[in-house]
């Protein structure tokens, strides 16, 4: 297995790509008693448009697949159903659907071996009827309608609308109760084969662990599957500019919630420019609205904002936004005096001493990250799809300097390029 | 991992944890307090206004830049309530010594002082807290009190609550009430505060990678030698006295939501401490898990939500059954609930499943050392309810329940009250 170790977190990861494509990552974790295993399939709610490979047409589907997909992978020919035979071991199981990947995870502190198998059996052992698949629609059905019920969801969600024309991130994951009406179990069997070769899937795995000999009983409980060739994924024309800046919708919230989005470029760039990209955003971000900035303190004083907003990149193959989202009386005050703070940080510079500091915070941050099994296991994952080792972002933290910073002020905090979402009643 | 109390003065303990598993070193302080309608307001403003600033930092701007300084240290306050007390806690979550770039930099000693300061040394002017601090932090508490109904089913949980306790302590909200809010200003506040911090039950948690000297440390701190021994005023769990409600109240209310949020409030009329066992794996068999009755039979049979489990209230012994459901099945899904609560009672549950929900209780019991947060938790829970039950302990009492401890717990369960939120 490849090893790369990072010094300044003291982690390992051990990393190998098996024959039938299947990359298996192991992060051990000496005198934990909790173990984590995930398996993931890079396919999430973006692919909703694909050419299965060895085919020529192009295949269209309803959006919410993937998670509609999530849901019945639990199912078993049997009658069981693994979620419950994985309860019934004492083990925390659970899955989820995003944007760019579905995972099928476990945690737990007995029984490691029984639940391994559990899992790695039913991630590869589809079982669809007409029957199961119609019932789904009803439990489905009412996730929906629970989203329906977060504003903090609803928010988001029109921000994404506000800032892309035809870029699936702005499509509702579970999709709609129409568009899964039209699922069937031809659609489940056909996305499963295209989506869940393993040569699309990654597993990670964190906890006590020996490295190579977990590796042994990984390839024991793998079905013999050959790689596919690569599956052409067809993504709609996205211009670079956002549709527009102000998107509003009611609700019952006590205070106005919003959004601000900045829509940023996707180059195909280098990935630990990515990295690098990322982590100088996120200090940006700081140093404009963070905890110590003086636009906090003056959208506090103003009691504008009552807490620190959250601060967000979010990136993947096909889209990248800066978010900032929080609660206040007076969104459109806060939305100004953001685009003013931007434009004085780009005017006057940044500060070097403001630099260090936040620096400093975002090196911590990600120490922080390595406290927990699970933590460690899905950011891995997360990651790994993005085309990035999580350690990197250790490691280029120090190579980022004022003048950098700078440069991606200048490029990414577009004014033509932010948007402002709000919900109020 | 090794758990150790010192007490540094009467009514004030520090408990170390400590644990070389993890990046961080998690520092917490709690106070407290018995529950009033009087106070809970005044605690509330409290918890908010001491963040604002210590006489070794007057800002939130300087304890914002310090924690980031320290590479990014995080400090957070909360407000909980628990039983009939109301707690006020305060973290600093620092990086481990060894995971800095550089060497010699005592992070740990750094945040307790710290944590202590604000807590312990407010930033005074003239025996009041700042007017403009205090001010904004009443308006702070009075959008979060109106933000309660921003979560729909966290909302109906406690509007549940609030109806099932209403005249006593458990139903007041934990961050109090708007109408109280104009009665506050910066000199009473300053005045109960000084009240608060003398008659409190005080605990300071330490987990990391402590060294001996740190109990010293602390005994010779500054903010530790001013405060008195007391006689803490707070209220054991223990002092419950729960009886069968006498009938099942319903309450239905109507706010702009897409699903109905049900929720039904379960009294488990029984005193003894030591059923608390019984009743957890109860309440697992009922809805505590993905084998749960509330999950197989209300989502997975009935297709009628997606949300549908209970959880277990230990200090108050109630159960709350929570489901997300279409507004047009409230009927159909309240009968299907009630069938499992009955089912319980007539004993129409297998060993298998008393098996597999003291595995999932096990096993989450035995992840208490390897979160930082959890393992704080627990100690205050056993701090609190002054038991002093071993992990080991804990879970021989688990796998000692069986059939007739949980028949005997269903059959001493009642719904006191029905709560629906609709549009």
């Amino acid at each position: 297995m490849q090893i790369i170790e990072n010094s300044k977190v003291k982690e390992k990861v051990y990393i190998e790509k098996l024959e039938n494509g299947l990359t298996v990552m192991v992060i051990p974790k000496k005198g934990v008693q909790k173990k984590y295993m995930i398996w993931g399939t890079h396919y999430g709610s973006n692919e909703s448009s694909f050419i299965v490979p060895g085919e020529k047409e192009v295949t269209n589907v309803p959006n919410g697949v993937a998670h509609f997909l999530e849901h019945k992978m639990f199912e078993q020919e049997n009658g069981t159903n693994s979620l419950d035979v994985l309860t019934a071991l004492g083990v925390e199981a659970n899955a989820y659907t995003t944007n760019d990947h579905t995972a099928y995870l476990f945690e737990c502190t007995d029984n490691f071996y029984e639940a391994m198998d559990e899992l790695m059996d039913y991630v590869q052992h589809p079982y669809f009827t007409d029957e199961n698949v119609e019932k789904e629609k009803g439990i489905i059905g009412q996730e929906i309608m629970m989203y329906d019920d977060y504003p903090e969801w609803k928010v988001y969600l029109n921000a994404m609308k506000a800032m892309y024309h035809n870029n699936p991130v702005k499509i509702d994951i579970v999709g709609t109760i129409e568009t899964i009406s039209k699922i069937d179990k031809e659609i489940l069997y056909k996305c499963y084969q295209t989506f869940y070769n393993p040569s699309n899937m990654t597993m990670v795995l964190c906890g006590d662990f020996k490295p190579e000999e977990i590796l042994e009983e990984v390839k024991k409980r793998l079905i013999n599957t050959k790689p596919s060739g690569e599956i052409k994924r067809i993504y709609p024309n996205e211009p670079e500019e956002i549709v527009k800046e102000k998107i509003e919708q009611k609700l019952e919230v006590s205070q106005a919630m919003y959004v601000i989005g900045i829509k940023d470029t996707i180059n195909c760039e280098q990935k630990s420019e990515l990295v690098k990209k990322h982590l100088a955003i996120e200090m940006l971000l700081n140093l404009i609205i963070g905890r110590s900035s003086n636009l906090y303190k003056k959208l506090y004083n103003e009691e504008l904002i009552y807490s620190q907003p959250s601060l967000e990149y979010e990136f993947t193959n096909i889209y990248a936004h800066c978010l900032i989202t929080g609660q206040s009386n007076n969104p459109e005050e806060v939305y100004k005096s953001f685009k003013e703070e931007v434009c004085k940080l780009k005017q006057e510079g940044i500060n070097k001493e403001d630099f260090e500091r936040i620096k400093k915070m975002i090196y911590g941050g990600y120490i922080k990250e390595y406290n927990d099994v699970q933590d460690i296991a899905k950011m891995f994952l997360a990651d790994h799809f993005k085309g990035i080792n999580s350690f990197d972002y250790l490691e280029e933290i120090e190579q980022i300097n004022v003048e950098y910073l700078e440069q991606i002020l200048k490029d990414v905090f577009k004014e033509e390029k932010m948007v402002l979402s709000i919900v109020k009643s | 991992m090794e758990y150790k109390q010192t007490e540094l003065k009467k009514g004030i303990k520090l408990h170390s944890i400590k644990t070389d598993k993890f990046k961080t070193n998690l520092i917490a302080v709690f106070l407290t307090t018995n529950l009033t309608r009087e106070n809970v307001t005044k605690n509330a403003v409290i918890s908010a206004i001491l963040r604002r600033g210590s006489k070794t930092m007057p800002s939130q701007e300087e304890i914002s830049k310090q924690m980031e300084e320290m590479y990014g240290a995080s400090f957070d306050c909360g407000l909980d309530k628990t039983g009939d007390n109301q707690v006020l806690k305060f973290y600093i979550e620092t990086v481990n010594d060894n995971f800095l770039p550089q060497k010699g930099e005592n992070m740990l000693k750094t945040s307790i002082e710290e944590l202590l300061d604000i807590v312990f040394n407010p930033y005074v002017e003239n025996d009041s807290f700042k007017k403009e601090y205090v001010d904004q932090e009443k308006n702070n508490i009075k959008q979060r009190i109106e933000g309660k109904i921003d979560n729909k089913a966290r909302y109906s949980m406690d509007r549940c609550i609030e109806e099932m306790y209403k005249d006593s302590p458990f139903g007041l909200y934990k961050l109090g009430y708007i109408e109280d809010l104009k009665n506050i200003d910066g000199k009473n506040l300053y005045l109960y505060y000084q009240e608060l911090i003398k008659t409190c039950k005080i605990d300071i948690f330490v987990s990391g990678q402590i060294e001996d000297s740190m109990v010293e440390e602390l005994q010779n701190n500054e903010n530790i030698e001013k405060l008195q021994e007391r006689i803490p005023k707070f209220v054991l769990p223990k002092e419950l006295n729960k009886q069968l409600p006498k009938e099942e109240k319903v309450v239905t209310e109507s706010m702009e939501v897409t699903q109905g949020k049900l929720v039904l409030g379960l009294d488990v009329s029984l005193n003894d401490e030591d059923l608390r066992y019984d009743t957890l794996i109860y309440n697992s068999i009922l809805g505590g898990s993905a084998n749960s009755k509330m999950f197989q039979n209300v989502r997975e049979k009935a297709h009628l939500a997606y949300v549908a489990s209970s959880s277990y209230l230990r200090y108050k012994n109630n159960i709350f059954v929570n489901c997300g459901i279409e507004i047009s099945n409230y009927e159909k899904a309240l009968e299907l609930i009630k069938e499992q609560i009955e089912d319980m009672k007539k004993g129409n549950f297998t060993e298998e499943d008393i098996e597999n929900a003291k595995k999932g209780i096990i096993a989450t019991i035995n992840t208490i050392d390897d979160e930082q947060d959890t393992g704080i938790t627990y100690y205050f829970g056993q701090e609190l309810s002054q038991s002093n039950i071993s992990i080991e302990e804990y879970i021989k009492r688990i796998e000692e329940v069986n059939k007739d401890d949980i028949i005997n717990i269903a059959q001493n369960v009642a719904i006191n009250t029905v709560y629906f939120l609709k549009d």
